[in-house]
């Protein structure tokens, strides 16, 4: 536990060495601020409008139920927020092994106590760690639109759970690129290109035979999200984002193997 | 650094070979290192010197035959091989973002150090290779003969039996060359050094027995005198001459 508590520390103190961490909390933090604002500003506007007399006022009963504070600003930031995670997490994770091995410090890795059971864990668990982070950044604004429309803190936690899930999906998916290449240049292009399609596979539809769209459509990320943002955590959509862990360990562990033995 | 030195540990090498893919790079190689040894592994570029440290540890699995470390085999075995190791490579191999006693606390962390232990092992590698003075700064500010006392540093924390040693003036300017070969002499101590180098002049001043390496064949072996001190050295990167 020593060598594995070393290597996390390790990893997010390099992770923070760089410009792409504060870059990317930057982003996510000024996204969140900026889409909140912006969507706050057009629910007033509307309000607005229903308020004024010439549209019969609030009394008048005319405000329809989809003119609320979670529709109009809280679902749409939390969607977009998602859609930033598509485009800022495969630039953390590019270098997680690619640069280690680009480096050659991957060697100096091989020669401590380490297994590579530990190194595969140690990584994800830095990686896992930044995308809390990051999210966490995000929260204040949320917050404040659930905590005013009175949504309750039960749906803003569900939410919450979702992008950490679809958070730690893509970053499964950015830190196996990683793992099979010495260039971040190569791990970010093909996590960016894996994720676009992973997300959503509404895209594919018209492609496919209706049999076969409906059969891979539970497999997009998009969907297992759509269900957190609407307050519903379901066991089936955490073990979803769960098999992307296990499978991001068991592919990591793959690539250290054929490393050793190519 | 402990004050006391470790025995060194010995390794022994039988018909290793490796390939990649059909193309072999070690063929067949019979070597033994006695405990406490300074063993210098020489070699042009592409001999084979780093592909036989990344099988000694662990790195890299053999195509065929067996190497241990005290008995050990770096794959089976790997942990008690890599408790006895202490690696240092060349100065590229480090990671510049970190500060020197991070990296330090790092190196000792991954090394199984802890708590009081691992604090008294950094106070001392810093204290023994001069970096005080630089400990909060990051390594890649460090001019390179800096950078390879940090590299030095980390592999002694652990005050390992086996000091591996691959290119460990590359890069250097003669002055940082000298200090980063006092240091090494100094520090090795009672430990087995295996140096991995095709500076002769490092391999005379650093070893007492030398094995050569050419296009993946043992080419000769013997003590450094013998090897080098006749004819001409180079003929054996060259392959030209079978040794001992």
């Amino acid at each position: 536990m020593t060598a594995l508590r070393a290597l996390v520390r390790k990893e997010l103190a390099v992770l923070f060495g760089s410009p792409v961490a504060w870059l990317t909390l930057a982003a996510i933090g000024l996204v969140t601020a900026l889409l909140f604002f912006d969507h706050l500003r057009v629910y007033n506007q509307i309000l607005f409008l229903y308020a004024s007399s010439t549209m019969g006022g609030f009394e008048s009963d005319t405000v329809p139920a989809y003119v609320n504070l979670r529709d109009q600003v809280f679902l749409p930031v939390m969607e977009t927020l998602a859609l930033t995670l598509v485009g800022l997490v495969p630039l953390v994770t590019m270098g997680v092994f690619a640069e280690e091995r680009a480096r050659g410090t991957d060697e100096l890795l091989a020669t401590t106590l380490l297994t590579p059971n530990q190194i595969v864990a140690g990584k994800l668990i830095a990686t896992y760690g930044f995308i809390a982070l990051a999210l966490g950044l995000s929260f204040v604004y949320p917050a404040t639109s659930i905590v005013r429309s009175g949504l309750g803190l039960p749906h803003l936690l569900a939410v919450y759970l979702g992008l950490f899930g679809l958070g730690i999906a893509l970053a499964s998916v950015g830190v196996v690129c990683s793992a099979f290449t010495s260039s971040q240049l190569i791990a970010a292009i093909s996590a960016y290109a894996i994720a676009f399609v992973l997300y959503d596979f509404r895209w594919m539809a018209q492609f496919l035979p209706d049999a076969a769209a409906q059969a891979i459509d539970p497999l997009s990320m998009h969907l297992r999200f759509g269900a957190f943002a609407e307050g519903l955590v379901r066991g089936a959509d955490l073990a979803y984002f769960a098999g992307y862990v296990l499978v991001a360990f068991a592919l990591c562990r793959l690539a250290l193997d054929q490393a050793r033995v190519r | 650094m402990s004050n006391t030195i470790r025995r060194g540990a010995a390794i022994e090498v039988t018909a290793l070979t490796r390939r990649f893919g059909d193309r072999p790079v070690l063929v067949d190689i019979n070597l033994g290192i006695a405990a406490g040894e300074s063993f210098g592994l020489l070699g042009a570029n592409g001999a084979g010197k780093t592909t036989f440290i990344r099988l000694l540890t662990g790195y890299l699995v053999p195509s065929s035959g067996t190497v241990t470390v005290d008995g050990f085999s770096p794959i089976s075995d790997a942990r008690a091989v890599h408790e006895r190791i202490g690696f240092v490579a060349e100065t590229s191999r480090l990671y510049p973002e970190l500060r020197v006693r991070g990296f330090l606390r790092f190196a000792g962390g991954v090394r199984g150090l802890s708590g009081a232990p691992l604090r008294d092992a950094v106070d001392r590698a810093l204290a023994r290779f001069t970096l005080e003075d630089v400990a909060l700064r990051p390594i890649g500010n460090l001019s390179k003969g800096y950078q390879q006392r940090v590299n030095l540093a980390q592999a002694f924390l652990h005050d390992p039996a086996l000091l591996i040693v691959d290119e460990p003036t590359a890069g250097l300017d003669p002055l940082q060359q000298a200090e980063v070969r006092r240091e090494l002499r100094e520090a090795a101590g009672a430990r087995t050094v295996l140096l991995c180098t095709h500076d002769l002049s490092e391999a005379r001043e650093l070893a007492t027995r030398v094995a050569v390496l050419s296009r993946g064949r043992l080419v000769a072996c013997g003590p450094t005198a013998e090897i080098l001190g006749s004819g001409d050295p180079l003929a054996l990167f060259r392959g030209q001459e079978v040794g001992a």
